[in-house]
């Protein structure tokens, strides 16, 4: 027994030790640089930006009700809980009290209710109503019908909810929009928000204040010594706009700590001893939409054909240096939705497309390419975007398709002129990418009603996935639902889905508070800005 | 003088301007793509922000119309607001970048002209001297070699191996301003940019000079017993020269145009970024007004050429 207590007295001693080693302790001070390869726009107001480079630096500045974590959950920031009502319809955040804006003055619901309701206002120019379309009331007060939201209400300085027509699980994620301040914004009218000063001399609560931008040069934040939160550690964080091809020579002249880069670039900087580099699977995929509204496209097996007949793995490997994730359907493996249960892999296997062509009743032609009554399998496709791995990525895919009977006349477009064709719907096959948010909810790009359905899928099983998967609330459920969906894109494939890309960033290994097992949000996000730092002796 | 600079101005450079940026306009809207191509981005969008979008930015009015719209703000001197999300207006988004863009061709001007002009002189002296080879060699190089590629082999060399210079960029916050520290920054982009003028005044000044070196004129220069030196400089150079001011007047379209390339090597915070973004996102406001501000800048171009023909050569006046 005097053994066992010792051996515990001793193991309580050393394991806090142990973890001291492990957690460094963070240190105040220092400038953290990193860079950009496009300027923002210099709009930093959360309710009125559409670019990432903006977005990058307004979640700096603005704290949002609540954030993401490394697992996608959603997580506290201004908000210390929240609870849905037993409908599921009425959403209360409970704020922490104390929570300071740049200037000093407390933020309180008030606050939030600015924020979300000028979202509504009809004079509101931006692109996020849709967000809040299902809020009680908001209809009305768009089309300017009444002056009041009925869905919102306050209830006391720190308490707020948020009451929607139906159930509408992905509405939590919503609240991740920084918060602005009332008490600067409230009479300015909600259409000339758009050319108001504050958009580049932004205030929010966010863990650093605005100090400048200089367009195409740098933006400079200060750490706000008020934050709500422990740190911000850093005394200042610069963010750089520099050309992409210039990005290993900063790394390596000590001018940023911190910058994604290009696999080409990888060998490069893994020569500076001083820098590390990690990557990630990101939450954007690429894929071929096939234009569905021709008969030829129409059965599945063609495009089962086509996912069995393009050399993915190859294009993984050789073109892609490994930073590549095949995708097999739309939901990204970072998400909590995801599943591998019952999906098909698609080898690369020529053999099993020409089975499936003929189960379809196609027969090859005098030229080896797939015939059948007035259709013959001979399409345009176009692409985007001329970089060198897109390009070998295309010319794989068109020897692929010709080992397999089908003639592919590449063109290459801008991404404008691209756009107007497959918006008109005058396209045969395209590929492109898209980003997907954090919540799995795929009602924009999927659902058969939605504008961004460019193939023109239309089936009511899966219309009846999604629309019961964003009235679920429970997430076991929901992830459930979503398993099913993604095996019904899966063998249906509405599109063939190609790779989610991976991203590689290279950090001066100076910079602490990083996770370095990035998950889909890389080595920091969000969640973490305030808490990173840099040792004393390195500043 | 003065009333040919102003009859100029007036009556030839305002019609060209007008007709100039009609043209420019009619077909950038022409080109496939409008400016909410973009939002595209957004999976979850409200179909009628699209719409709601084109009407703010009056895209939902005739084409001919927006046109006079366009002139009608520029006479009051407003060249419009930005399609970005931003909406700045168009005259702030020059103005913060013009005095970089500036800075930088005009040092590549200086640098292309007064390396060129000397150089192509010594080698028109010396025809058929390995120094003349060389030289007309590297001049060839000189304007066969792309901007860009240059620029990056001299980032290659000075920032990466030898780490003397800034692998690009401007001015970084809290470092103050000083003439070394600006002509650190300066130093490769203006010489990328400058390369090809280089190369292509050595070789005009070289011919140039060689046509008249065979002048009856200068034989009899010679022939009065005056001075190489003054033959050359004072006889020669002078005629040889008016071919070269032409030369001025087509430059600077040349110049602003290798600009965008060379600012987007080094990351030099000038127009350039901002021309091709605007080109790419189908931005009309600001491509207008970095044409109109191009055009006027050829424009000046030429006149300030003309002007040098009649310093140059006391038979051209203008009344």
């Amino acid at each position: 027994m005097k053994k066992l207590v010792l051996v515990l007295l001793i193991m309580a001693l050393v394991l806090p030790a142990t973890a001291a080693i492990a957690q460094e302790e963070p240190e105040k001070g220092g400038t953290f640089h990193r860079g950009m390869v496009i300027s923002p726009r210099g709009m930093f107001n959360p309710i009125l930006y559409t670019e990432a480079y903006d977005a990058d630096v307004i979640v700096a500045v603005f704290d949002s009700l609540v954030t993401v974590n490394r697992e996608l959950e959603i997580v506290p920031q201004i908000a210390e809980s929240w609870e849905f009502s037993e409908d599921g319809r009425t959403l209360t955040f409970y704020l922490k009290e104390g929570v300071k804006f740049h200037d000093g003055v407390e933020l309180t619901a008030e606050d939030v209710k600015y924020t979300f309701k000028t979202i509504m206002h009809p004079h509101y120019t931006g692109v996020r109503f849709g967000d809040f379309a299902l809020v009680k009331g908001a209809e009305a007060y768009k089309e300017g019908e009444v002056d009041y939201v009925e869905g919102i209400e306050i209830i006391d300085d720190y308490t707020i909810s948020f009451t929607t027509e139906e159930v509408y699980a992905p509405f939590l994620n919503e609240f991740t929009y920084g918060i602005l301040p009332s008490h600067i914004l409230e009479d300015v009218p909600v259409a000339e928000l758009e050319a108001h000063d504050f958009n580049q001399n932004p205030i929010g609560a966010g863990p650093f204040k605005f100090v400048e931008f200089r367009p195409d040069q740098y933006v400079v934040l200060d750490g706000f010594e008020d934050y709500h939160q422990e740190g911000p550690y850093l005394d200042r964080m610069v963010y750089h706009i520099l050309d992409d091809e210039a990005r290993p020579v900063w790394l390596r002249q000590g001018r940023i700590d911190y910058v994604g880069i290009s696999s080409e670039q990888v060998p490069m900087v893994e020569a500076l001893d001083f820098v590390d580099v990690f990557d990630y699977e990101a939450l954007s995929y690429t894929y071929i939409c096939f234009n569905l509204r021709q008969e030829r496209f129409d059965d599945p097996r063609i495009r089962q054909a086509v996912a069995y007949g393009y050399d993915r793995q190859t294009v993984k490997d050789i073109i892609l240096d490994g930073y590549g994730v095949i995708a097999n359907a739309p939901m990204p493996t970072a998400s909590w939705a995801y599943t591998d249960e019952g999906i098909n892999e698609y080898p690369f296997n020529p053999d099993r497309s020409i089975e499936l062509m003929e189960e379809a009743g196609w027969e090859r032609g005098a030229d080896g390419v797939w015939e059948k009554d007035d259709m013959r399998m001979e399409f345009e496709f176009i692409y985007t975007e001329a970089t060198r791995a897109q390009e070998q990525m295309m010319m794989l895919f068109q020897q692929n398709m010709e080992d397999i009977g089908f003639k592919v006349h590449l063109r290459p477009m801008e991404f404008s002129a691209a756009v107007d064709r497959i918006d008109a719907r005058e396209f045969d096959a395209f590929t492109l990418g898209w980003s997907l948010g954090v919540d799995p909810d795929p009602y924009g790009i999927w659902h058969s009603t939605s504008m961004w359905n460019d193939a023109g899928w239309v089936n009511e099983r899966s219309d009846e996935l999604i629309e019961t998967g964003r009235t679920t609330v429970d997430m076991d459920e929901r992830a459930e639902i979503y398993a099913e969906w993604q095996r019904l894109m899966n063998e249906e494939l509405p599109n063939v889905f190609l790779m989610y890309s991976v991203s590689i960033v290279a950090a001066n290994e100076r910079l602490k508070g990083i996770d370095d097992d990035p998950g889909a949000q890389g080595i920091f996000w969000t969640e973490i800005l305030h808490k990173l730092w840099i040792p004393a002796d390195r500043q | 003088m003065m009333t040919y600079l102003i009859r100029r101005v007036l009556f030839q450079g305002v019609p060209v301007l007008i007709g100039f940026t009609f043209l420019v306009f009619l077909m950038i809207n022409f080109a496939p793509g409008d400016p909410v191509t973009h939002l595209r981005g957004v999976p979850d969008l409200d179909p009628r922000v699209i719409e709601d979008r084109k009407t703010q930015l009056g895209l939902d009015r005739p084409l001919v119309v927006r046109y006079f719209d366009w002139v009608g703000e520029l006479l009051q001197g407003n060249l419009g607001r930005s399609f970005d999300s931003a909406r700045r207006p168009v005259a702030d988004l020059i103005r913060e970048r013009l005095p970089v863009t500036i800075l930088l061709s005009v040092s590549s001007i200086i640098i292309g002209w007064g390396i060129g002009i000397p150089v192509g002189i010594y080698s028109a002296r010396r025809q058929y001297t390995l120094s003349d080879y060389s030289i007309t060699f590297l001049a060839f190089v000189g304007v066969s070699v792309p901007n860009f590629f240059f620029g990056m082999v001299l980032l290659y060399i000075f920032a990466l191996i030898l780490n003397v210079l800034p692998a690009g960029g401007y001015f970084s916050p809290g470092e103050e301003f000083s003439f070394l520290g600006m002509l650190s920054y300066l130093v490769m982009p203006a010489f990328t940019l400058g390369l090809a003028s280089i190369a292509s005044i050595t070789r005009y000044m070289r011919s140039s000079l060689l046509e008249v070196i065979r002048q009856d004129y200068l034989r009899t220069a010679r022939a009065k017993g005056l001075r190489e030196r003054v033959v050359i400089y004072k006889h020669a150079l002078r005629n040889a020269l008016i071919p070269i001011l032409t030369l001025m007047g087509f430059m600077v379209p040349i110049i602003f145009s290798g600009a965008v390339i060379t600012e987007q090597v080094f990351s030099w915070p000038g127009l350039g970024r901002m021309v091709i973004d605007a080109t790419h996102q189908r931005n009309y406001p600001v491509m207008m007004g970095i044409n109109l501000m191009f055009g006027i800048l050829t424009f000046l171009g030429n006149v300030v050429a003309d002007v040098a023909y009649a310093i140059a050569d006391p038979r051209i006046r203008y009344d």
